[in-house]
Order: C-alpha cells, then structure tokens, then sequence
C-alpha cells in the first residue's frame, strides 16, 4: 500500500477560508495592504496556480538541491578557480551579490505579506512556499559572495550594499521597496511575480549563469542556475491574480504591468547589461544584452500581454529605442563614477570589444565611440584624474539612476536630455519620457528625494567628493576602481584611431 | 591585489585589517556561524540612519504601516539584531529537519494504512475526530497566517527568518491533516470528513471560542501583539489539548496513529516555543520595561487563550468512549502557558490575569 497521491488531498489543504464571526473581513483585510479594490471579494475562490506543491514534496526537493549546491560549492573550494578569474567577471559577481542577496530578502518579506493578506487560501499556502524559497536565495548568495570577503573586501558588499546610501542603493531599493514591500498584495503579485520574476529574472540568472560558465566560473553557475530552478514555482502566483484583475479592474492591470515592466527594465540596464556587453571578457559572450532581451524578454513578454487581453505599453517606442543605449550609458556612468561603486567595472572597450559591439549595437560608436575616445586619450596622457567624477551625476527622480540617455535629434545629433517636470514650484528631472510620466501618474506616494537633492538640501556633509562618498558608505579599499588598471586604453593609441581634439590639460 | 588608485600617490592611511566576514559584525573575535552569516541584517528597511522604513514618500500607507506597527511598538530593544534562534535554522538545515521528519511520518502512515487501521478504530472516535481533530485545519490556517505576519513586520531578520519557518511548520501541520482527513473520509464517508469541518468551526459552541482568539489575533497589527498573542499565548495554550493531551486520548482510545503523528508535530510546537522563548527573554534583557508590555498583552490574551482551551476541553470529555476531564483538560493547558511564561520571568504577569 502506498500513500494517497497528492490530487487526492491537497484540496483539503486550501480549504481554511472561513467567515469571520468575531472580527470584520476588512479588518482582517484591508484594502492598504489586501489591495482587493474593484475585485469582487467572492471571486477569490476561483483562484488558482496551475503548477502544485505540497509540503513534504517541497522538502524533499529542496534538501536535494541544498545538497547538491553546497556539494559543489565544497567541492570547487579546493580549487584554485578564483584566482584564475578575470577581474572583469570577478565584478559581474560582485554586483550580483550585493545587487541581489538583499533583494531576494525583500522578496521574502512580500511574499510573507502575500501569505498574510491574500484573499485565496491557495495562494496563501503558495505564497508560504514563495517565502521559504526566497529565503534559501537570499541565503545562498550570501553564503557565497560571504566565502570571498578575505579575498577581496568589495565582497563585504554582498551584505553591506543595501544599507547604505550608494546611489545604486538607492535606485535599487527604491524599485524593490515600491515593487515588493511596501504595496497591497495584488499589486504585489502582479510586480513581483507576474512582471519582474515571470519576466526578467531570466535575464539575470539565465544569461550570467550561461556567462559565468564561459568565463569559467562553475561555482557562481552552479548557485544561480540552482536558484533559478525554484522560480517557476513561485512566479506562478502572478498568473491567477492578473487573470481575476484583468476580469475586473483591466485599467489597474495595465498600468500595473506597464509601470514594473519600465522599471524593471531600467535595474536590468543597470544591473545585467554592463555585465553582458562590457565585464564578460569578450570572447566568453554568448549574445548581447539587446540579443538576450529579444529572445527572452520581449518575446515572452508580448505574448503574455496578448494572453491576458492588455495592450503594448505606451512607452513602448522609447523602450525598444533604449535597447540600443540604457544600459550602455549606464556602463559609461558606473565607469566614471567608479569610485562611488563596490566593483571594479571593467572598461570592455578595447579595439576588439569595439569591434563586437559595433556588431551587436550598429549605433555604438555614434555616441559612444568619441566619449570613450576622450577617456583614452587622458588615461594615454597620464591623467587619470581628469577621468574621475568632480560632481554628482543628475539622477532621474523616479528611477534614481543617471539622466545620461542619448536621443537623436531632428537636427541629426546625438542629445542627452533631462525630461525636466514643474510641479507645486519644484523642477524635477528624468532620465526618460516614461520615467517622467510615471512619476506624475504617482507622484503622491513616490515623491522622493534623489542623492543630487539631498546634497543641495545640506543633508551630505562636507558638501564635496570625499564627503559624498563617506556619505554613501564607501571606504577607500571598496571604492572601484577600471577592472584592468586601463590597459584598454592602450588601443586607442593605435595611430588608426580617431583622435578626439578633447584632451583634458595633460598634467 | 592590484591597486591602481589614481590617488595612490598620496600618503595612504594604514590599510585596514583583512576581513574575516561582514564588516557589519563589527569587531568580533569569534567567527561568526553559517547561521549568523546568512541571517545577519537581511532586512533593509531596519537599516540605520534611514528616515523611513520605505525609499519613496514617508506618509505612503507601506511607509505607515510599518513605522506605527513596528517601529514605534511598545516593545522595544536597544538592538534587536543581538536575538539569535536557540536552534540557528538556516533554510537548508530547516529542509534537511523536515525532509527526515516528513520520511518517517509517511512510512507511520504508509504502515497504518496497510494496516487498515482507521477502519479498525470505533465509529465513536471516527466521530471524535471529525469534531475535536480535522476541524483544526482552520484555526492552524489562521495561526500561519498571524506567523507570516510576524515574519513580514518583525524588527530583525533574526525574528523574520524564525517566523517564517514557524509559518512553514503550520502549513506542515495542515497539510497532515488534511491528508489524514481524507484518509478518514474514504474509510467512513458519512462522518462528514473533508465536508463538514467548516461548519463545526464556524457553528460548534465548543470551537466558537478559539475562533474568536484567532480572529482577534489576525488583527493585532503591532508585531509585539502578534507574537505575545499568537506564540506566547495562544499557541502554547492550545497546543497542549490539540498536540498533548488529544495525543493521550488518542492512544487511550485505540488510535496509535494520531497518538504518534501528534507526537511529531510537537517538535515543530516546542522549537517555536524555544524561539519565542529565547525572543521574550532578550526582550526582557534588553530593557526593563519590556515586563510590564508583555505582561500587559498576556494578560489580555491569556483569558481568550483559556476560554478556547475550556471550549476544546468538552470536546475532550463527552466525545470519546474514554475522555477526559473537560475541566482538568483545561486546568493543564492552562498550566502548560502559565509554566512556559513563568520561565520566561513572565510569571507575575499572569498570575495577574
């Protein structure tokens, strides 16, 4: 005799929801935090994942995949692996690890906040899971990027990033805290889950674990790759809340999946493209990020929008124009804003790193190619320090990262603009037109001061670069520095390279 | 490792010491364990310095939320992040627990069932069971839900991670009910297993009480309330009729099986009392005051922790052909709380109530 299958019982499991006799329904579940809005409170039954789990299956599978990780994980500490790394890619994980551990915790707390407040007891129960399986991942990497502190103390960050006020912080946590912990659980499900896990985590935790594994990196593959494993099980609680939004309350939906779609796309600029395009040493890349974004972003995107009724989003021109431009722009911002980051950006352009991303990116070296010119030829003259920042860079006062977009003008030039917004005697800058008119649609609850505004307000003493960066949590042996002490640059010594005219008073 | 500092040149202060671990240790001798590594200052809205729990507007309602319930609680610590889980779970030694205890709970059951065991148990307890057994499915939903909560609002990640497994315990303990209620109902459909629960919980006098503990406790929003409620009162309370004691007329009345299902999800029940435990003695070691608001919530819920325990203790006496005492059921329950709390140096306050 066998036990019962799982089909047999699990009904049972997610039959708990009962009519409260003692307490109101709203107390228990309040709009704030329940987000039911225009959904009706009945039509929660029909809630329900397509993918089940129960507990002693979920511990079963769980133990084999710690055993396995952590086996590896042991059985690589021999090796000398580390040591053998391109700083390069040494950097791709350091910015994952302080990038992500942090967020995995978050996803944790939401999920806690779904298993409290959601409306179906099945996706109570699921969202238990969801928490026990964030709450590996948060642990996992910090196990992790915890065994290279003595190596190199950039790693401490793996920890340390998110509770300080580096302004990559802060964009960060700005998108996590609005996407995970702090909204009602629909929401919630529709950010997290729905757009951001169903949709980008791929990108993240795919790609790097396919470039780690080029760049020789088996034991960062074999974390990721394991982590992605658990993804498809807690994702899936976005389907069948968008499914009962899309019924009742369309409009909320849409703006809903616009709005963390546009985000969302703006961390992974920042946090995977440089990654893709710049760290990997060149001949380990597999696609570029614009590849990559295509086939598994895009695509799949487009289809769930159409499987759901929603339409493209509006923004959605300036999204595929910045493709071509967000996340390199923002590879340029961390380079010359190095020192005010935990990782040593590698530069990635040397005359055969050009040549690929000329291919990927035809466009590259109409904006590009002279900045980087400019940097070379100063890095060549032996002035370094006129390749360092003086000021703060002027961040987007939705997204908190850089307003360094180029766009091509009607008269044939390449422009950064700032999407200035005037609001109650207040100019506030964007980085992009989408940016901007998020913030208006919420700017009661996202009005929020960037670095550049705290700085003017005299909250970042002494009001200069060292105070700044004391400000931001970051100590001399952390700050970043080029990934390969510049040796890029020597190729734009090539006499067939292009001088710029732009040479800042060699010293 | 290389350093191409553009200021290098200038006199560099003396280089800091090598790290050991997180920085955010500060100077420690002892090496941190695996589980402090991994469970140390995860959660970033307690971050020091910050002006509010949430990047974004301070008066959002998730900014509101969190400071009223959390950051200005009456409970209070110097520093929260000094509490450490007497068992250190981290997520894989909680699998790794569980994984061996769900083996051995499926072979008790896969040897029961080939044993035909719930057909050889009498109608009398079969009916016990569908009253006193599988309608706790409800009031352990319930709990989860209160202990994710917990987890959710908790002031550290030492807290929330202890939490969270404690959620994932309760969720265990539906789920073996409920398969247990659908093992009960293919042997004797006409008791109302997996039917009838929601009505004895909703309508039966004898539940209606421990109904309304945990509907009162879904809405004690302050994270100090939640845990006093549900896991200094409530739960040891209640845990030992429905763990304990139903156990013990379990085996009085022919049904090992429950006797030794019951006997393993008290694991589960007794860990969670060593972290709350270990939570109200650092509370209390960390400031005074703290005795006299965990002693004013206990003996708030500690007259709804027994007004449950009374209702269940009929249940105990008139349903089963060998009961117990409804009033020495309640008596020990009561007992189990008032010792548990005692321990804690909580005593006083509920001799009080």
């Amino acid at each position: 005799m066998t036990l019962l299958k799982r089909e047999e019982w699990q009904g049972i499991v997610r039959d708990v929801d009962w009519t409260f006799g003692y307490v109101d329904d709203d107390a228990v579940y309040p709009d704030w935090q329940s987000g039911t809005g225009k959904i009706p409170r009945e039509a929660w039954s029909k809630w329900e994942e397509s993918y089940k789990v129960s507990y002693p299956d979920y511990v079963a599978t769980q133990r084999e995949k710690e055993s396995s990780a952590y086996a590896v994980k042991a059985a690589l500490q021999r090796s000398r692996t580390f040591e053998t790394l391109d700083e390069g890619w040494k950097s791709a994980t350091k910015m994952h690890f302080g990038g992500v551990s942090l967020v995995e915790y978050a996803g944790l707390l939401g999920e806690l906040k779904m298993a409290r407040f959601g409306l179906s007891p099945a996706w109570r129960n699921m969202a238990v899971f969801g928490a026990l399986d964030e709450m590996r991942h948060a642990q996992i990497t910090l196990f992790f990027g915890h065994e290279f502190v003595a190596k190199d103390p950039q790693y401490d960050w793996s920890q340390k990033a998110f509770h300080t006020n580096d302004w990559a912080s802060i964009s960060l946590r700005t998108l996590f805290d609005g996407m995970v912990i702090g909204p009602d659980v629909v929401d919630l499900a529709i950010q997290l889950p729905m757009t951001f896990e169903t949709g980008f985590t791929n990108l993240q935790f795919v790609a790097l674990s396919s470039d780690a594994l080029e760049a020789g990196d088996i034991n960062f593959a074999n974390m990721i790759s394991s982590i992605q494993t658990d993804e498809a099980r807690h994702a899936q609680q976005g389907g069948p809340t968008l499914e009962l939004l899309v019924e009742h309350d369309p409009v909320r939906a849409q703006w809903t999946i616009d709005k963390y779609f546009w985000f969302s796309a703006r961390a992974f600029a920042a946090l995977t493209g440089p990654v893709m395009d710049y760290y990997t040493p060149v001949e380990h890349r597999r696609q570029s990020y614009r590849e990559f974004m295509e086939e598994w972003i895009i695509d799949q995107f487009v289809r769930t929008l159409q499987d759901y009724g929603l339409r493209r989003p509006w923004y959605w021109d300036e999204f595929m124009q910045g493709l071509d431009t967000w996340h390199h722009s923002l590879h340029l911002g961390f380079w010359n804003y190095r020192p005010t980051i935990w990782w040593k950006p590698a530069g990635g352009v040397d005359a055969e790193s050009r040549e690929w991303l000329r291919e990927k990116y035809p466009d590259w070296d109409k904006f590009y190619l002279d900045k980087w010119t400019v940097i070379a030829e100063n890095i060549n003259a032996g002035n370094i320090e006129a390749t360092l920042p003086e000021t703060l860079p002027w961040l987007c006062s939705m997204c908190h990262l850089p307003n360094i977009n180029p766009v091509y003008g009607r008269d044939g030039k390449w422009k950064t603009r700032n999407y200035p917004l005037k609001h109650n005697g207040t100019t506030y800058y964007f980085c992009t037109k989408g940016c901007r008119q998020i913030w208006w649609e919420d700017r009661d609850a996202v009005n929020h001061a960037t670095v550049v505004d705290r700085f003017l307000a005299g909250e970042i003493q002494p009001m200069d670069l060292p105070g700044v960066l004391g400000w931001m949590g970051l100590t001399p042996e952390v700050m970043g520095d080029d990934a390969h002490g510049y040796a890029w640059a020597k190729s734009f010594a090539d006499p067939r390279a292009t001088g710029s005219g732009l040479l800042v008073g060699a010293r | 490792m290389t350093d191409t500092h553009a200021n290098d040149a200038a006199p560099s202060a003396p280089r800091k010491p090598r790290l050991r671990t997180w920085s955010a240790f500060g100077d420690i001798r002892k090496r941190p364990s695996e589980y402090e590594i991994v469970t140390h200052g995860t959660n970033w809205t307690l971050r020091e310095g910050r002006k509010s729990p949430l990047e974004g507007n301070p008066s959002s309602p998730g900014n509101l939320w969190i400071s009223t319930y959390r950051d200005r609680s009456p409970l209070q610590a110097e520093d929260w992040h000094g509490f450490r889980d007497p068992d250190s779970h981290t997520y894989r030694s909680y699998v790794m627990l569980q994984d061996e205890q769900e083996t051995r709970v499926n072979g008790l059951l896969e040897q029961y069932a080939a044993a035909g065991a719930d057909a050889a148990l009498s109608p009398r307890w079969r009916r016990t069971l569908s009253q006193a057994y599988t309608p706790v499915r409800y009031l352990l939903h319930g709990s989860q839900q209160v202990e994710a909560y917990l987890g959710y609002i908790a002031p550290s990640s030492y807290i929330t991670n202890a939490a969270a497994l404690s959620a994932a315990d309760l969720l265990r303990r539906v789920t073996q009910i409920s398969y247990r209620t659908r093992e009960l109902q293919l042997t004797d459909p006409d008791q109302g297993f997996a039917t009838g629960e929601r009505r004895v919980w909703e309508e039966s006098a004898a539940w209606q009480p421990a109904r309304k503990a945990i509907e009162l406790a879904l809405i004690a929003y302050d994270w100090g309330e939640a845990f006093t409620a549900l896991n200094l009162v409530l739960l040891p309370t209640l845990d030992d009729v429905l763990l304990r004691q139903f156990g013990e007329l379990a085996r009085d009345n022919g049904d090992e099986l429950t006797w030794l299902l019951t006997a393993y999800l008290r694991k589960d029940a007794e860990r969670r009392a060593r972290w709350s435990g270990a939570l109200a003695r650092y509370a209390l070691a960390q400031r005074p005051e703290n005795a006299e608001v965990l002693g004013k919530w206990v003996r708030k819920w500690s007259p709804r922790a027994d007004a449950a325990a009374d209702g269940l203790s009929t249940l105990l006496e008139t349903l089963p052909e060998h009961g117990r005492e409804a009033a020495s059921v309640a008596a020990e329950a009561r007992e189990a709380r008032v010792s548990f709390l005692g321990d804690l140096g909580l005593g006083t306050a509920v001799s009080a109530g």
